[in-house]
C-alpha cells in the first residue's frame, strides 16, 4: 500500500491524530448499486413488455407480473437506490466529519447483509412469498434481517459521529440522519406482524388502520428513503463538482425541518375517496399542499450552487446530471402536492398518472442523483481518469430522451385512462362501460414505455461499461493518503447562545450537539405520526361497524392468501370510491366496516384490471376457472396473465389451520371449532364449489384445488353487506354465502 | 373512561386544527430565526465544508 500524507495545520498544544479513509467499502456499494440497478430495471422491462402482451410471461409462475412488479420496485428502491445512498453516505460522511467509519466489521456487516437481503428477496417475492403491502412486501424473516442491518449501519454511523474531529455537522449529516430515525421507526410500525408459518404472516392492523398505516410508511419511504439521503447527497456532491459552497446555508437549515416534521404527514393522500376518514385524508393533502415550500426551497438552493459555473454544465456530464435530477426533484415534488389535492386525486388515482409520477422521480431525481455521483467518485476512488468522458455524455443524452418517452407516454396512458374511466355518454350512462376498452387504447403508450426504459437501460449499461474500464485501469496498489486532523476537545461545552434567539446559535449548539439533534428529528417524526395514528385507532366512530360483515370462511381465506401471492392486487382494486362513474361501474361504494378482519387490507393502488370489491356473485364459478386457464376465452382483449398451475396446484391445508389461528389471535371472532376444524371446514366448502363447476360444464375433481380457492374468496367479495348479520358459526356453504 | 372515548367525544376538526398550528409555528419560527440571524460567517464556513474536507485540517468550522 503506497500512502500519501495530507499535511496540516496545527494549533499550538493541538493533538492531532492520523487517519485513513475507508474507500474500499464504498467502492464495494458503488459496485452494488449498478449491478443491482441493472437487475431492478431488466425486471421492469420485463413487466413493461407484459403489459404490452403477456406472452411475455411465457406463462412461468414466477415470471408473471403481479409477482415480478414487486421485485421490480423492492430492486430498484432498496438495492440500487439503497446502495446508492450507502455508498454516498460511507464516502462523504467520513470526509464531513473527519473519521474513518467507526468499525470496518460493521461495514462490512452492513455491506454483506445488505446484499443477502436483496437476494432473499428475489427468492422469495418471485415465488409468491408476500405481505401485500406495497414496497413493503418482504415476509418477516427478511423483515427482521432489515431492522439488524439497519440497526448495524446505524451503529457504525452514529460511532464515527460520535468520534468525529469536526465538531459542526454539516447539513449532508442531518439528513442522512434523518433517514436512519424515520426509517427504523416506519420499518417497525409498518411490519408488525403476526407469524403464521416460516415465511407467512399477518398484519396486526386491519382495513382502514391497515391502510393508513401502509401509506403512512408508504409515503414516507420515499421521503427518508428516496429524497432525504439524496438531498443530503446533493448537498455535499453537488458544491463538490461545482467546486461552489451551497447557495444558502440557512436555505439548507429551513429545507431540512420543514421537511422533516411536514412529510410524515402526507401519507394520507395515497387514500383519498377511499373508507379513509375524511378528517386524515383532508389532513393529508393539506400536509402534502405545505410541502411545495421546502421542496422548492431546496431545490433552488441546488440549482443556485451552481451560480458563477454554469458554463462547466456544458462540458461536465456529472454536473449535467446534477442538473437534471434537481430539476426533475422541483418538477416531482411539484406534482406530488398536485397530485394530493382531492379533486385532482379523483382523475389520477388507479392510473398510470402516478406510475410516470413516480417514475419522473425515480429515473429523474434518485437515478441522475446516482449517475451524476457515480461518475463523480470513479476516477477518486479507482485513483484514474474516467475511461470515457464522451460515453458517460452519451449516457446521459440517451437516459434523458429514455425518461422523456418514458413519462410522456405514461402520462397520456394516466390521462386517458382516467378520463375515460369517467365519460358519460349523452344518456349518462358510462360511455366505456367495458374496463378492457381503456386497457386496449393504452397499448401503443406502453410500447413507447418500453422503447423509453429500453434506452434508459442501455444507458445503464453504459455506465456500467464505463466503470469496467476505469476499475481496469486502476493502479497495483491503491494509494492511501493519510489525513491529519486535531481531535476534538473532550472537555467542550456549548457555549452560551450569543445573540440569543435572534441569531441561530440555538440551531448551530445542536449542529455540534449530534444526540441532541437526532432526538429532535425523532420527536419531530413520531409527534407528527401520533396526531394522525392515535386518532385513526382511537376515534371509534371512523371504522363504524357493519353486522353483517363476518370473517372469511377456511378456504376463502386460504383464496385470500393466494391473491396476495399471486400479486392480484398489484394490478386489481379494491376499494370503490363515492363518486358517480365508479358506483355506476362497479356497485355501492365501499364502507370502512367492511374491512374489519382484512389482515392485511388489499384495496391496491392501481387498476391495471377493473375493481373487484364487489366481484362476488357477479360471475358464475365456472366463468372464474375459464377465466384463470385463460383469460383472453372469457375478455379476448385483456391483458390479464392466464393462470393454469392454480387447477394444478393443491391447496396446504396445514397452512390454511395455520393461518386460522393466526387471525384468531389477531382478533377475528373465530369460534374454537372454527380453529380446529379449519381445514375440515374449508375441504367441505372446496368440494361444493367443484360440484358446482362440473355441474355447470367445467372440469371436474377440482376440489383440493388453489383455483377452488381463489374462487372462494373473489365469490365473497363485496357480498357482506347484501346478507343479513350473521347468527351462527361458519359452516361450509352458509360461511361462504351461499 | 377510556381515552378512546374521551377522543371520540372531541370533534374530529380539532386534531386538524392543532396539528396545523404546531406545523404553521414551527416554520415561522426556523423561518424567522434563521434569516433574521445576522451571524453570516459563521454559517458561510459551515458551507464550506464539503469543500475542505480533504485539504489540511483546521481551515473551516469551528473546532473546540
Amino acid at each position: 500500500m503506497s500512502t500519501a500524507t495530507m499535511a496540516a495545520s496545527r494549533a499550538p498544544g493541538e493533538r492531532m491524530d492520523r487517519f485513513v479513509y475507508d474507500d474500499a467499502i464504498v467502492r464495494w456499494f458503488l459496485l452494488a448499486t449498478l449491478v443491482w440497478g441493472l437487475v431492478g430495471m431488466l425486471v421492469g422491462l420485463v413487466i413493461a413488455l407484459q403489459l404490452t402482451n403477456p406472452i411475455f410471461n411465457l406463462q412461468v409462475p414466477w415470471l408473471s407480473f403481479g409477482r415480478l412488479r414487486p421485485l421490480h420496485t423492492n430492486a430498484v428502491i432498496f438495492a440500487f437506490a439503497g446502495n446508492a445512498i450507502f455508498t454516498g453516505v460511507y464516502y462523504s460522511t467520513q470526509r464531513l466529519l473527519r473519521a474513518r467509519m467507526w468499525s470496518d466489521l460493521l461495514s462490512r456487516l452492513h455491506f454483506w447483509g445488505w446484499q443477502a437481503i436483496i437476494v432473499a428477496a428475489a427468492l422469495t417475492l418471485p415465488f409468491g412469498i408476500s405481505q401485500s403491502k406495497e414496497y413493503a412486501e418482504l415476509e418477516w424473516p427478511i423483515d427482521v434481517a432489515i431492522a439488524l442491518v439497519w440497526v448495524v449501519f446505524a451503529v457504525n454511523l452514529f460511532g464515527t459521529i460520535a468520534r468525529r474531529r469536526e465538531r459542526h455537522l454539516y447539513v449532508a449529516i442531518w439528513f442522512y440522519i434523518a433517514t436512519v430515525v424515520a426509517i427504523a421507526v416506519l420499518h417497525i410500525f409498518n411490519n408488525l406482524v403476526v407469524v403464521a408459518g416460516p415465511f407467512k404472516s399477518y398484519s396486526i392492523y386491519a382495513g382502514v388502520q391497515d391502510a393508513f398505516m401502509q401509506w403512512w410508511y408508504g409515503h414516507n419511504a420515499v421521503a427518508f428513503f428516496l429524497t432525504t439521503p439524496f438531498l443530503g447527497m446533493m448537498y455535499y456532491f453537488m458544491p463538490k463538482a461545482a467546486d461552489r459552497p451551497v447557495f444558502s446555508y440557512r436555505l439548507s437549515i429551513l429545507h431540512f425541518w420543514t421537511l422533516v416534521f411536514i412529510y410524515i404527514w402526507a401519507g394520507p393522500h395515497h387514500l383519498h375517496y377511499t373508507a379513509l376518514p375524511a378528517w386524515a385524508s383532508t389532513l393529508g393533502m393539506l400536509f402534502s399542499v405545505m410541502l411545495w415550500m421546502p421542496s422548492w426551497g431546496g431545490m433552488v438552493n441546488g440549482l443556485l450552487t451552481l451560480r458563477g459555473a454554469w458554463h462547466k454544465v456544458t462540458e461536465d456530464p456529472v454536473l449535467k446530471f446534477f442538473v437534471v435530477a434537481v430539476t426533475f426533484y422541483g418538477m416531482s415534488t411539484f406534482e406530488g402536492p398536485l397530485l394530493s389535492i382531492k379533486s385532482v386525486n379523483a382523475l389520477s388515482h388507479y392510473t398510470d398518472w402516478t406510475i410516470a409520477h413516480v417514475h419522473g422521480g425515480a429515473l429523474g431525481w434518485v437515478g441522475f442523483m446516482v449517475f451524476g455521483m457515480v461518475y463523480w467518485l470513479l476516477p477518486r476512488l479507482f485513483q484514474t481518469e474516467l475511461w470515457s468522458r464522451r460515453l458517460a455524455e452519451v449516457h446521459f443524452w440517451i437516459a434523458t430522451i429514455g425518461i422523456l418517452l418514458y413519462i410522456v407516454a405514461i402520462y397520456a396512458a394516466g390521462l386517458t385512462q382516467g378520463l375515460m374511466w369517467r365519460a358519460f355518454d349523452e344518456t349518462g350512462r358510462l360511455a366505456y362501460p367495458d374496463f378492457v376498452e381503456t386497457t386496449v387504447r393504452l397499448i401503443p403508450m406502453y410500447w413507447v414505455r418500453v422503447l423509453g426504459g429500453s434506452l434508459y437501460v442501455a444507458g445503464l449499461v453504459l455506465c456500467g461499461v464505463n466503470t469496467v474500464m476505469t476499475w481496469r485501469r486502476r493502479p497495483a496498489q491503491y494509494a492511501e493518503t493519510v489525513h491529519e486532523a486535531p481531535a476534538l476537545d473532550p472537555t467542550y461545552v456549548p457555549e452560551a447562545a450569543p445573540g440569543g434567539f435572534k441569531r441561530a446559535a440555538w440551531h448551530r449548539r445542536w449542529e455540534g450537539l449530534p444526540l441532541t439533534f437526532s432526538v429532535w428529528v425523532g420527536v419531530a417524526v413520531v409527534t407528527a405520526s401520533l396526531f394522525e395514528i392515535i386518532p385513526m385507532f382511537l376515534v371509534g366512530s371512523n371504522v363504524p361497524t357493519i353486522q353483517a360483515v363476518h370473517p372469511y370462511t377456511p378456504l376463502e381465506l386460504a383464496g385470500r392468501d393466494l391473491y396476495v401471492a399471486e400479486g392480484c392486487n398489484n394490478c386489481h382494486s379494491q376499494m370503490i370510491r363515492p363518486i358517480r362513474a365508479e358506483t355506476m361501474r362497479y356497485g355501492e361504494y365501499s364502507k370502512p366496516g367492511e374491512f374489519v378482519y382484512d389482515h392485511p387490507f388489499l384495496w391496491g393502488s392501481r387498476r391495471i384490471g377493473p375493481d373487484l370489491a364487489r366481484v362476488g356473485g357477479k360471475y358464475p364459478d365456472l366463468w372464474h376457472v375459464r377465466h384463470m386457464e385463460d383469460p383472453r376465452s372469457t375478455t379476448p382483449q385483456s391483458i390479464m396473465p392466464a393462470y393454469p398451475w392454480l387447477a394444478r396446484a393443491r391447496i396446504n391445508w396445514t397452512a390454511v389451520e395455520r393461518g386460522v389461528a393466526a387471525q384468531a389471535a389477531l382478533g377475528v371472532p373465530y369460534t374454537r371449532d372454527e380453529v380446529t376444524g379449519a381445514a375440515t371446514l374449508g375441504r367441505r366448502q372446496a368440494q361444493q364449489i367443484a360440484a358446482a363447476v362440473a355441474q355447470q360444464g367445467g372440469p371436474a375433481g377440482l376440489e383440493d384445488t388453489q383455483l377452488v380457492a381463489l374462487i372462494a374468496y373473489l365469490q365473497r367479495l363485496g357480498t357482506d353487506i347484501k346478507r343479513t348479520p350473521r347468527t351462527a358459526g361458519l359452516s361450509g356453504a352458509e360461511g361462504a354465502g351461499r | 373512561m377510556k381515552l378512546g372515548d374521551v377522543m371520540s367525544a372531541m370533534h374530529m376538526s380539532l386534531f386538524a386544527q392543532i396539528a396545523l398550528i404546531i406545523a404553521v409555528a414551527g416554520f415561522a419560527l426556523v423561518v424567522v430565526s434563521i434569516f433574521l440571524a445576522r451571524n453570516r460567517e459563521p454559517f458561510r464556513r459551515a458551507s464550506l465544508l464539503p469543500l475542505a474536507d480533504d485539504a489540511p485540517a483546521g481551515t473551516p468550522g469551528d473546532r473546540a
